[in-house]
């Protein structure tokens, strides 16, 4: 299709004349939760590609879930095992459906008339892939790290499907999110989830002398020789200092966790120091081990990134209607 | 490749699929004066082989060195027409409004290409393309992962306008001796005309850019 054909209907409702100049320069001017529902869609579409990749036809995807079973408790490891073994018998058949239903969400997203549909399966697929997938994030079997993705990459999508839901409960609310389902239950989404990682981080499994630069050293394996060299040379700094890091590493989540309380300018600079630590995690995760041939997501770094986005807090429609009012008096 | 056969017969199948209705296209733009965009349609032509070829061994065509050259002018093409359309050149329904996703196509086939073992470029095994070749072995391994990302989010991108039926600009007049292979040289302005299958067109770029991005997300 001709993209300057499809301008004017992706504008919400823009002013006329802000349309005219959208439709000319063959660009639609799409709200910031759009963008963020079309990001969402790309990570989609990449885990779709992702899952058909040659590894996944093989066992060692069945056996890959299987994996997530260990520590946790029987009621959630024996489904974990059980549907493992099913795929282990069916990997052609079940991962093609895999890829293809996830392909499909991305795609239902970006098409606007299965906006809602691909959305609302997007958070049923995520907490089935959540619980038969990763075993809920290592949560439950004390493994949780955010560093090593808790709580689970896969419940990120789950929750910025609700994000993202196009819906307005509260529409004078600063951001996307809180515009969504509400100012307090958006804070609430957001003060659980970054004050959990901030609990994960101080769990054994991250504060152990060792355990952030294994993690570290584990993503430098198989990755390119950019990635490998940043990720040994953090895991030989932190080496020995894992405790140091992981305190450190739970105050900085603490203060995003608590900054959605506060003004404006203090929630923006903690959505930037957010957004830098979703990327300094990534990186940690190997960049969710992508150039391994068998990463079936980016991992939690993309997501946690997304997600704070979805709290920046934009002026609200009062403040840019005053400002806009003396420059129409004008 | 180094997916499973099938799989990577259906992604070439479809890159072929594309070839042959992007040459329809051409054809019937032609015949019926319905504009379209003669540069788009032309590129994902040879794409469509091209990434059949290094999908699956059988269906190889020409050399590497080929098609590197045809991608490489394809994409000095379109940097050409960014360069235009930054400097406020009349668009034509005619030729590619947005040339940025398909400079970076057409850089990607390019890039591919260029990391293609030798042996496999050259058709000397059987199984396809990039069955050793990893990101890790490439000294620009670091292009891939932007790349496909790049094309899912220009997927993305046009699916979100894909349900869009508002044919704007392309139902504009074009201007006299603006390109219309109907209209050589007419005199006056040709009478609006719709543009040829548009979502038609856009699910051709999509399939290209499902299929160049799965190739990309194989030699991660």
């Amino acid at each position: 299709m001709s993209e300057s054909l499809a301008a004017g209907h992706a504008v919400a409702r823009p002013a006329p004349g802000r349309a005219a100049t959208a439709d000319a320069a063959g660009i639609a001017a799409l709200d910031p939760r759009r963008k963020l529902q079309l990001a969402l869609g790309v990570i989609w579409v990449l885990d779709g590609i992702l899952q058909y990749q040659p590894s996944m036809f093989t066992k060692s995807f069945p056996d890959m879930l299987a994996e997530s079973a260990h520590g946790n408790p029987a009621v959630i490891a024996t489904p974990i095992t059980w549907s493992a073994n099913l795929i282990d018998h069916h990997v052609v058949v079940l991962n093609t459906l895999f890829a293809t239903i996830q392909l499909a969400l991305g795609l239902g997203i970006a098409w606007r008339p299965t906006l809602r549909l691909a959305l609302a399966a997007s958070v049923a697929w995520s907490l089935a892939v959540w619980w038969l997938g990763e075993g809920f994030g290592g949560i439950l079997a004390g493994t949780a790290s955010p560093v090593n993705g808790a709580p689970g990459p896969v419940i990120l999508y789950a929750i910025l499907a609700v994000l993202l839901w196009p819906a307005n409960r509260d529409p004078d609310a600063p951001s996307v999110a809180e515009r969504v389902i509400g100012r307090r239950p958006a804070q609430a989404v957001w003060l659980v989830l970054w004050g959990s990682l901030a609990a994960f981080a101080l769990l054994p499994a991250s504060r152990a002398p060792g355990a952030i630069s294994d993690t570290l050293s584990d993503g430098a394996s198989g990755a390119p020789a950019w990635l490998a060299w940043i990720d040994t040379h953090a895991a030989s700094a932190l080496n020995h200092h894992g405790l140091a890091a992981s305190i450190v590493l739970a105050i900085l989540l603490a203060l995003v966790a608590v900054a959605v309380y506060l003004p404006a300018p203090a929630l923006r600079a903690a959505v930037v120091l957010a957004v830098v630590l979703a990327a300094a995690l990534w990186l940690a995760q190997g960049m969710g081990a992508l150039f391994t041939g068998m990463a079936t997501d980016p991992q939690s770094g993309p997501l946690l990134a997304l997600l704070a986005l979805a709290f920046w807090p934009a002026l609200s429609q009062p403040t840019l209607a005053r400002a806009a009012a003396p420059a129409e008096e004008a | 490749m180094g997916g499973p056969t099938w799989l990577t017969a259906i992604f070439a199948a479809a890159s072929l699929a594309v070839a042959v209705y992007c040459t329809g296209r051409l054809v019937a733009a032609r015949r019926w004066h319905r504009p379209t965009e003669l540069d788009t349609d032309g590129a994902h032509v040879v794409m469509g082989v091209a990434t059949a070829g290094m999908l699956v061994a059988g269906l190889r065509t020409l050399p590497s060195a080929i098609w590197e050259v045809v991608f490489a002018a394809a994409a000095a093409w379109f940097g050409y027409r960014m360069l235009q359309a930054r400097r406020g050149a009349q668009p034509s329904p005619w030729r590619s409004s947005h040339p940025l996703p398909h400079l970076v196509e057409c850089a990607a086939m390019v890039f591919m290409f260029l990391i293609l073992p030798a042996s496999v470029a050259a058709g000397a095994t059987a199984g396809g393309m990039a069955v050793a070749m990893t990101a890790t072995e490439s000294r620009f391994s670091f292009l891939t992962l932007p790349l496909a990302l790049f094309l899912f989010g220009y997927v993305v991108w046009l699916g979100d306008r894909v349900t869009l039926h508002a044919p704007a600009l392309a139902l504009a007049t074009a201007p006299a001796g603006s390109g219309s292979p109907g209209s050589p040289g007419s005199p006056g302005p040709e009478p609006a005309r719709p543009y040829l299958a548009p979502r038609c067109a856009a699910i051709c770029k999509i399939t290209m850019g499902i299929t160049m991005g799965y190739m990309l997300i194989l030699m991660l």
